[in-house]
């Protein structure tokens, strides 16, 4: 490392020294008290929130392992074929270390790649086409920060007509179009929070809503649940009907699931769930917890299996 | 002479009843043992787990006032850890009786599964610790730390209800 250079020059005068030092400690990051303090509510450290909030970790990372970490994902079996999410760890070769801000924006919010090609939907860019300039510039200066990955990308294992990558194009065309988020002036500010969690960042409904032919979303049927949910799991109703949904929970419950893993009979969450709440929800805060469950227990019953 | 055989015969009858006993002894414990009641002895002592952590989490949210309870709960739970090792035989699998959601991958990566089970093992030590001290805003940080490790196992090792 940098700082055993001074040290191994005897000779070399004071000044020099501490100067030489200094430079290592800023390189390092974070190795002055006075730029770590700062860096607590900075732009890194709240987008680390960010990637938490917008569930980025279980996705991308295909093991718990430090060097595994945002460096490619494990596969994700949709009907459609096994996607596998890329490295976005800030190596050049195989991440996106590359990358300008200006591409990321325009993945997050129009789900285009930075040669122009559009993503599939597997990549939750509808949601995360809502989050706020700030939490996307947030995000972007923390991903800078982790350490690459030098892992190459797994291409996806998609059918055909699915693995005609320009069909995305005609896809968004059908049915994609930026969304940001209005608060709505009538609730208030836990449900307005909660909604921009669920909605955007916390993509929910990318899991739980079924979807049609073609991937899409059915608005109607927001929340009620997938019968075909990724790898060919169902994934359960979250609309507050107290016959298919979780009518029967509390907001307490729920908050308290988010950040336990634990159902009001004892139980504990398994299956994608399990990742959810071990790499996001439990690592919010009390009060985005408390939100979260605000506006799902506040959603339309819909009464689906 | 003839006294003699009748002795012997005795013996040999005695003889003949233990065998049987022992046999039949044996074969009950077998029976006792089957994969079906290995399952479902197995499913009691998560429940009970399950139970004790409904309970803590009960007060946690606080919908009863038994704080002093959440203790005795977790002390519950700290023993159940210790003999979760013991409720995996593999004959207790899939493949011996199929109303389990047990997955197979138990056995075929005992090494993975029996980390899960000492995660689980140190965090219900740790958590029981934590219950002992009575600072609910600590205890409620605990359980999401057992949680984590109840979904350790769960995730990886237990199939999802249909």
């Amino acid at each position: 490392m940098a700082p055993a250079t001074p040290r191994s020059r005897g000779f070399a005068p004071p000044l020099l020294t501490v100067t030489l030092l200094l430079a290592a400690a800023f390189a390092a990051g974070g190795g002055c008290a006075a730029a770590a303090q700062e860096a607590a509510d900075g732009p890194v450290s709240r987008g680390e929130y960010i990637l938490r909030a917008a569930g980025c970790v279980a996705c991308h990372s295909r093991s718990k392992e430090e060097e595994a970490f945002l460096a490619g994902g494990p596969a994700l079996k949709t009907p459609f074929g096994t996607f596998y999410a890329p490295n976005i760890t800030p190596d050049p070769e195989h991440g996106i270390g590359a990358w300008s801000e200006g591409d990321f924006r325009r993945a997050l919010r129009h789900g285009q790649a930075p040669d122009g090609a559009a993503y599939y939907p597997a990549f939750p860019y509808p949601a995360y086409s809502g989050m706020t300039d700030s939490d996307v510039g947030d995000l972007w200066a923390y991903l800078r920060t982790v350490p690459p990955g030098p892992r190459a990308d797994r291409p996806h294992e998609l059918g055909f007509p699915f693995d005609l990558r320009v069909l995305n194009r005609v896809w968004q065309w059908l049915y994609f179009a930026p969304r940001r988020f209005a608060p709505d002036p009538e609730r208030d500010e836990a449900w307005n929070r909660g909604a921009y969690l669920v909605r955007h960042l916390g993509h929910c409904a990318e899991c739980h809503s079924p979807r049609g032919w073609l991937g899409a979303l059915d608005p109607a049927r927001e929340l009620a649940g997938n019968p075909e949910g990724p790898d060919g799991k169902k994934v359960p109703n979250i609309t507050p009907h107290r016959e298919y949904g979780i009518g029967g929970w509390s907001e307490t419950d729920l908050a308290f699931f988010f950040k336990t893993g634990f159902l009001p009979d004892g139980d504990v969450a398994g299956g994608a769930m399990e990742d959810v709440i071990r790499e996001s929800t439990s690592k919010l805060t009390d009060q985005d917890r408390t939100a979260l469950a605000a506006y799902l227990m506040a959603l339309p019953p819909l009464a689906l299996e | 002479m003839l006294e003699r055989e009748a002795v012997y015969d005795m013996n040999r009858i005695i003889a003949a009843l233990a065998v049987g006993l022992a046999l039949g002894l044996a074969a009950q414990g077998a029976a006792a043992q089957s994969p079906e009641n290995l399952v479902k002895y197995r499913q009691s002592v998560m429940k009970a787990i399950g139970g004790h952590t409904g309970a803590i989490a009960a007060v946690v949210k606080g919908e009863v006032a038994y704080g002093d309870h959440v203790a005795g709960h977790a002390r519950g739970i700290k023993e159940m850890s210790l003999i979760v090792a013991d409720i995996f035989p593999p004959e207790s699998g899939p493949d011996g009786f199929k109303e389990t959601r047990a997955l197979a991958k138990i056995w075929a990566e005992p090494d993975k599964f029996k980390e899960a089970v000492t995660a689980f093992r140190k965090a219900a030590a740790d958590f029981a610790e934590v219950a002992e001290g009575g600072d609910m805003a600590a205890i409620g940080d605990g359980l999401g730390a057992l949680g984590k490790s109840c979904g350790g196992c769960h995730k990886p090792f237990r199939a999802e209800k249909e």
